[in-house]
């Protein structure tokens, strides 16, 4: 026992003591918060641009329309802001108008223009040329704004009040929305389905990265023949027992300072974005319950014992880096199949695809945390694909052992598949 | 108590395609300096996996300090210095140190204070320097052999098992080496190292064996092999370039057995039943500068290459040539 506690902890200290992982954890959640906080800021520029509203409208429909247009998109703007310009043109000298407009865009007098004209009045097509023109949120406002001015105009000829006009279609409509699960409303969907993809996307990427480490670092142990000397001393399933556990500490630290900083920085965002002087919609994280985390902590180490051993196995049973590659093909093909199916099972966690995907041992690692953080399982396949994994695990850290007792002392030839069948029956 | 370190009895060890070791038998008293030798492929490095519990036999036993070898408490008590050598090249020399210590059930406070002893002995640490604070591979290859030596013997084993330990050894290194065991040996250490250097096993054993193609050839203390094959070897010294007559003399198969040319000095092995003297008149005969005409003890070397073969033995490797 004092011997594998000696492993582990050389694994652990080794690699959590390198640069690339101080590195990697702390720009981790550098990196989330500004996945967080930069799309904000950058959606409040496109929203209250000013450019939106530094416009000319040129109007030739010979109604007075371009008022109205000016009038809606000032509504909602702070009063003191830029104004639109409206110029009355007659429809001959339209496009004289369009040509001097597009002078003062060009020399950033105006953002851009409108042209509101005949086709315009009958609801078909409203113009806009500028520099913001690929600018989804203000040409969407844009359009609103005419649409609004429309509106108010037919409503007006249909004989309703001016004044009450403007209260009726004043409607600064937005969707939120909530999910219903079988356990009642929990959260927003959208924040739900991240995650969830979140979740699944973390274990698939801890599962391969430290999957790696573990190959690699076999794969040292043989090539520099210290493997000889650790397994004279202890023997080879305790060195192997030792090194995923080690090496699965360092990947649950990591993913733990990940979770954390990531949930304090999602508590923090309104804070930080009000500095930016951005006004976020609230948002509520979804509740993680102990058992929750609990069933997502088992599925991470069984799923990574799976792996981890597979791993170790293949490091064992090769001699070089450019070995390596090839033969853990079959392993990285198990998982990135898997993580092919993580988004059309993340909208519809309840198909079959979902539930196959949750009994086969080799996905139910990744797929089953994700239906989990989705809502709630049939407890049957909940208990089916533990047992399941755990079988697996089972099944894979004896063959794993095997093949790596054999291969951490076979050198030269890359051994076939038959001869590594031919290890699994060894006695020692 | 017991009174051998290591007793095999009849293991036998087979692989797919071969026999790795057959029937081997083999006692290491307590104490002795025990040279495993037999060319590449002979089952060396195979007995010594057995002996260190690496691998098991598929038939025999082994007892080892007089426990079974695969009693888990015995392996605390060996030290083993592999063939190739390697450590943990991005590791500081102290915390591979410790590990390799922890590993042998040693407590790391204990473990600290041994391994300041070691790096001060082998000039590890200086006034000046202390490599320990150095990982692996910043220090020069001869150092880290140093760092592997202490590794090996940091837990004060009982029984040490050295495998090809000379080989690539510089000069100075091998020296200390050499000092090393006959250090542990007066300390009542059991040392057990694997060679084809004979020139080596020779000065350094008290007792050998000799396997090839996993089979016991001899086995014995050096003094008792040289002289079961003692009286029927021959040293012949010419002054000049031996002639055609001489060569014929030396061809003589009812005379001579064997004979190892080195052109101005002869090794030979007499016929069984030959007469020495009958040998030197017929030189005498052929009217040759004879400089030196004596028995000799034959040299381990030439012990082996009759029982192994010049095949079994590797040119360049034993050091003649």
């Amino acid at each position: 026992m004092a011997k594998l506690w000696a492993i582990v902890k050389r694994e652990f200290l080794e690699r959590v003591r390198t640069k690339w992982f101080i590195i990697v954890t702390i720009f981790g959640p550098v990196f989330f918060g500004a996945m967080i906080i930069i799309p904000a800021v950058m959606a409040k520029r496109s929203k209250s641009s000013s450019e939106f509203i530094n416009t000319r409208i040129l109007d030739a429909t010979t109604t007075g329309f371009g008022q109205r247009i000016a009038d809606a998109m000032k509504r909602g703007q702070s009063p003191g802001a830029v104004v639109p310009q409206v110029s009355v043109i007659k429809p001959s000298e339209l496009s004289q108008a369009e040509s001097t407009a597009t002078r003062q865009v060009m020399a950033k007098q105006l953002s851009g223009y409108v042209i509101a004209d005949q086709r315009t009045l009958v609801g078909e097509e409203v113009r806009y040329a500028g520099r913001n023109a690929t600018s989804i949120a203000d040409m969407e406002r844009l359009r609103a704004a005419v649409k609004d001015a429309l509106l108010s105009q037919r409503l007006e000829g249909a004989g309703i009040e001016s004044g009450k006009v403007r209260d009726l279609t004043f409607l600064p409509l937005r969707l939120s929305t909530e999910r219903i699960t079988d356990k009642g409303r929990g959260g927003s969907g959208a924040v739900s389905i991240i995650f969830a993809g979140a979740i699944a996307f973390l274990l698939y990427m801890s599962i391969i990265i430290y999957g790696q480490n573990v190959l690699r670092g076999v794969l040292e142990e043989k090539t520099s023949r210290v493997a000889e000397v650790v397994v004279s001393s202890v023997p080879s399933e305790t060195l192997l027992a030792g090194k995923v556990l080690g090496v699965g500490a360092v990947g649950l630290l990591q993913q733990v300072i990940w979770v954390v900083t990531t949930v304090v920085m999602l508590k923090l965002r309104q804070p930080i974005l009000e500095k930016f002087g951005v006004t976020s919609i609230p948002f509520s994280l979804p509740e993680i319950s102990p058992g929750l985390g609990l069933l997502l902590l088992l599925f991470f180490i069984l799923g990574f014992i799976f792996y981890a051993s597979l791993y170790a196995a293949v490091g064992a049973s090769v001699n070089t880096e450019q070995e390596a590659q090839q033969a853990v093909q079959p392993l990285l093909i198990l998982l990135v199949a898997t993580a092919v199916f993580i988004n059309p099972i993340l909208f519809n966690p309840t198909s079959r695809l979902a539930s196959v995907m949750s009994w086969l041992p080799f996905s139910a690692p990744i797929i089953m945390p994700l239906r989990l953080s989705l809502g709630s399982v049939p407890w049957y396949e909940l208990a089916g694909s533990l047992i399941g994994l755990l079988l697996a695990c089972f099944g894979a850290v004896w063959i794993a052992a095997r093949i790596y007792r054999v291969g951490l002392l076979m050198y030269g030839k890359r051994p076939t598949l038959r001869e590594m069948g031919r290890w699994l029956s060894y006695s020692r | 108590m017991f009174d051998y370190t290591i007793q095999i009895d009849n293991v036998v060890k087979r692989y797919a395609a071969h026999v790795a070791v057959r029937d081997l038998t083999l006692r290491v008293p307590r104490g002795a300096v025990y040279g495993l030798l037999g060319p590449n492929g002979a089952g060396k490095t195979t007995t010594i996996r057995m002996i260190l519990n690496i691998i098991a036999p598929d038939e025999g036993t082994i007892s080892i300090l007089g426990r079974p070898a695969n009693d888990p408490a015995i392996t605390d008590r060996i030290g083993y210095l592999p063939e190739e050598r390697g450590l943990y090249r991005k590791m500081q020399v102290r915390r591979v140190l410790r590990f390799l210590a922890e590993l042998k059930g040693m407590k790391g406070n204990v473990a600290d204070r041994k391994i300041t002893e070691w790096l001060e002995r082998f000039d590890l640490k200086t006034a000046d320097k202390d490599w320990g604070l150095s990982k692996i591979d910043e220090l020069s290859r001869g150092m880290q052999q140093k760092v592997q030596f202490i590794g090996t013997l940091l837990h004060d084993p009982d029984l040490v098992i050295l495998d090809e330990p000379f080989s690539g050894l510089d000069p100075i290194n091998a020296q200390a080496l050499k000092d090393t065991i006959v250090e542990l040996k007066q300390r009542g250490k059991t040392i057990i190292f694997s060679t084809h250097l004979m020139d080596n096993a020779e000065r350094l054993c008290d007792s050998v064996c000799i396997i090839a193609q996993g089979t016991k050839v001899l086995d014995g203390t050096i003094r008792e092999i040289k002289h079961s094959h003692g009286t029927r070897n021959l040293a012949l010294g010419l002054g000049e370039a031996p002639s055609m007559d001489l060569m014929a003399v030396l061809r003589d198969r009812a005379l001579v057995d064997r004979v190892d040319d080195h052109n101005l000095y002869f090794d030979i092995e007499l016929a069984k039943g030959a007469d020495p003297q009958a040998l030197l008149h017929r030189i005498v005969a052929t009217g040759s500068t004879i400089n030196r005409f004596e028995i000799v003890q034959p040299s381990l070397h030439q012990i082996f290459l009759e029982k192994v073969g010049a095949s079994g033995i590797e040119r360049g490797m034993t050091g003649h040539g």
